[in-house]
């Protein structure tokens, strides 16, 4: 009777890493790095050589440790390396393939490598490549492939076994944008509908903020922020942003009246100082009398991209 | 989109337990290694000596069945070769034209079974040292390189390690794919003969009285497998390029067997000052036609003490073949190349594990 997949504990947490540090030579690679991945998708971001492909090993089991611990549903990695990865679907940055094998032959390796049985793996292989979009590419030699498709064939392979941890490293990379918004779809779909838990390490940010719901910002080695995705977007200062249907200059001139900042940032966008009580109401008395119809109002954010810069630029260790 | 596209679904069967990797990993390497056509006739090539050799089995049974092996045997001692089974004859007579073997049993039928059992032992060592040993060093020589050094290229150890599949299954797929060619060259090729041997034999009790041969054939095989497959493995391991591979591995059989040739050359050179010392190890009376003495020392008919075997593997493995099949004895022709062997074998072991970890550590 073969084991079935290890079920992983609903309390416990997809990945949780404390105080792991990893050391090649003298190079401190990861700096007791703590940090949490949770259901849902999971952005890790950082410079070159932040030591994000070696976080990715630790989770794996890959790499021994010179100090903390790592454990991905409660089991740790480098004591039962194969019982973590029976439950870890990976999609690595490099190209990477079994020479000689055909699209379809490669996810139907890579489903038999993770366990499963000899026809259901090929049947298997053959209904993620269709969620995929693969086409009729997949019986194509993979070195002759596009590095879309290849792409394709590598995500395939990575959920073939249907995995609860899905770790991909530049999943986007080589897509064309509809191809690269179906992967995302296809990211989402995992994490919503069928309860996967993903982890995206990528340098994209626009990616980032398209899917993920939390973020990691790993920087030299450390930690340098952590937290849902909305929260660390939010802006610093209390700002709120009023778009609306017609120009606001009448609606401006109203709240400064009232003793209220506000400035126009485009012809229908107006930006509002709420450093105190009763602004929200007082935006929408200005709107009533400046007879303009309102798209939304909503707090300020701020791009991913300014939080990312302003996260490296920081020396200190800044978990949000 | 396809017609039955079904979406995502969650995968709902059981999965097969980790070790099984490595039968994952060996079928689908011989399934690779398969679509080679070199490959294909290379084995095919590696199957016809058998028919060479059954003859000789043919030839040796008629001659029992028919009542002749009194006169085959005197006709040998007397130093004349055997006609009717081509080259092989040198093995028949030699084998029937030991001195040793002269000696007359009171039992007729026990000395053909005596008789039978030296002259298959000879030729089944003979038929795995002479064309399939090479034959072997050939096939291993286009498949083994590319097997280790090709996932470097490819970076497709990242497709094993994360997943659950750890170096033990890894280097013990790649290894029985080898071992797999390996049994088609030598195992099963040897087995036939034995069973081609019973067939023509005038009885199926023959398989009784020669039980122990398949047991001899499966570890001369062994002996065969196990240190040319580590150390293909680990010249397959040591770099990226399988064409690198491929020159060290030949080019080590090659160096090797000159190597071989020089020193015994020089060791025959320095035997002719002392003539008496040859001859006490020499144990076999009938000299075999010039061409055909590469034949005579692959059956262990040449009793000379080799004593530079273990420089050569070729020759290191043929010495210990002959010890397992009862053929050589002597500790100090065995030991010495057998030690080489288990040596060159624990080396290219450890540099294997040591090189199919190095991706991991970068």
């Amino acid at each position: 009777m073969s084991p079935s997949l290890p079920a992983p504990e609903p309390a416990s947490t997809p990945v949780h890493l404390v105080g792991v540090v990893k050391r090649y030579g003298r190079r401190t690679v990861l700096d007791r790095v703590t940090c949490e991945v949770q259901p849902g998708i999971t952005g890790l971001v950082g410079p070159n050589g932040a030591g994000k492909s070696t976080l990715v090993r630790t989770i794996l089991g890959l790499v021994r440790l010179a100090a903390g611990n790592a454990r991905v549903f409660g089991i740790d990695p480098a004591r039962e390396p194969r019982r973590v990865r029976r439950m870890v679907g990976v999609v690595p940055e490099d190209e990477c393939t079994v020479p000689g094998l055909s699209g379809v032959e490669l996810v139907r390796y890579a489903a038999q490598l993770s366990g499963l049985p000899g026809t259901e793996s090929l049947r298997r292989a053959h209904e993620v490549l269709d969620w995929c979009d693969a086409g009729q590419e997949r019986y194509r030699s993979v070195e002759t492939l596009s590095v879309g498709i290849r792409q394709k064939v590598a995500f395939a392979a990575a959920i073939v076994h249907d995995p609860p941890l899905l770790i991909l490293d530049e999943p986007t990379n080589g897509l064309d944008p509809l191809e690269r918004q179906a992967m995302l779809g296809r990211l989402r779909t995992l994490a919503r509908d069928h309860g996967k838990t993903v982890l995206i390490s990528t340098h994209v940010l626009p990616d980032v903020e398209a899917v993920c719901d939390r973020v990691i910002v790993l920087a030299a080695g450390r930690v340098r922020l952590e937290g849902s995705l909305a929260d660390l977007m939010r802006s610093r200062e209390p700002l709120l942003v009023l778009e609306a249907m017609g120009p606001l200059e009448g609606c401006a001139a109203i709240l400064t009246g009232a003793g209220i900042a506000a400035h126009c940032t485009g012809p229908t966008t107006l930006v509002v100082q709420a450093d105190r009580e009763g602004v929200v109401d007082a935006v929408w008395q200005a709107t009533r009398e400046a007879g303009v119809a309102v798209r939304s109002l909503e707090p300020a954010r701020r791009r991913f991209e300014e939080v990312f810069l302003a996260a490296i630029g920081e020396d200190s260790h800044a978990v949000a | 989109m396809p017609l039955h596209e079904v979406g995502y679904r969650a995968w709902r069967g059981g999965l097969r337990p980790p070790w099984t990797a490595s039968a994952v990993i060996a079928a689908s390497g011989v399934r690779l290694a398969w679509k080679s056509s070199w490959l294909r006739r290379a084995l095919l090539l590696a199957w016809s000596p058998t028919l060479f050799f059954a003859a000789s089995f043919f030839a040796f049974e008629q001659a029992v069945e028919e009542g002749r092996l009194t006169s085959l045997t005197e006709r040998a001692v007397a130093g004349r070769n055997l006609d009717g089974v081509g080259i092989l004859g040198t093995v028949l007579s030699r084998t029937l034209g030991t001195p040793v073997r002269e000696t007359r049993h009171a039992d007729e039928a026990a000395r053909i079974v005596e008789t039978r059992r030296l002259v298959w032992t000879r030729l089944l060592l003979a038929f795995m040292r002479a064309p399939q040993a090479v034959l072997l060093a050939i096939v291993i020589g286009l498949v083994a390189p590319a097997l280790i050094s090709g996932d470097l290229r490819a970076k497709a150890w990242l497709v094993y390690f994360t997943r659950p599949v750890g170096r033990a299954e890894y280097i013990l797929g790649k290894t029985a794919i080898l071992a797999a060619i390996v049994a088609v060259i030598t195992v099963l090729p040897a087995l036939a003969l034995w069973i081609a041997g019973v067939m023509v034999s005038p009885s199926l009790a023959v398989a009784i009285q020669t039980w122990d041969l398949p047991a001899r054939i499966a570890a001369a095989s062994l002996a065969v497998a196990v240190p040319t497959v580590c150390l293909a493995l680990a010249f397959s391991s040591l770099t990226a390029e399988s064409r690198i591979a491929s020159f060290a591995w030949f080019a080590t059989w090659a160096a090797c067997w000159i190597a071989h040739a020089a020193l015994a050359t020089a060791d025959v050179a320095a035997s002719t000052e002392r003539p008496a010392a040859v001859a006490e190890e020499r144990t076999v009376a009938v000299e075999p036609p010039r061409g055909l003495r590469w034949l005579a020392r692959a059956a262990g008919l040449d009793g000379t003490v080799d004593r530079w075997a273990w420089v050569s593997p070729y020759h290191a493995i043929g010495v210990v073949q002959a010890w397992i099949f009862g053929i050589e004895s002597r500790p100090r022709v065995v030991v010495p190349p057998a030690a080489a062997l288990a040596i060159v074998s624990l080396a290219s072991c450890a540099a294997l594990a040591w090189r199919v970890a190095v991706p991991l550590r970068a």
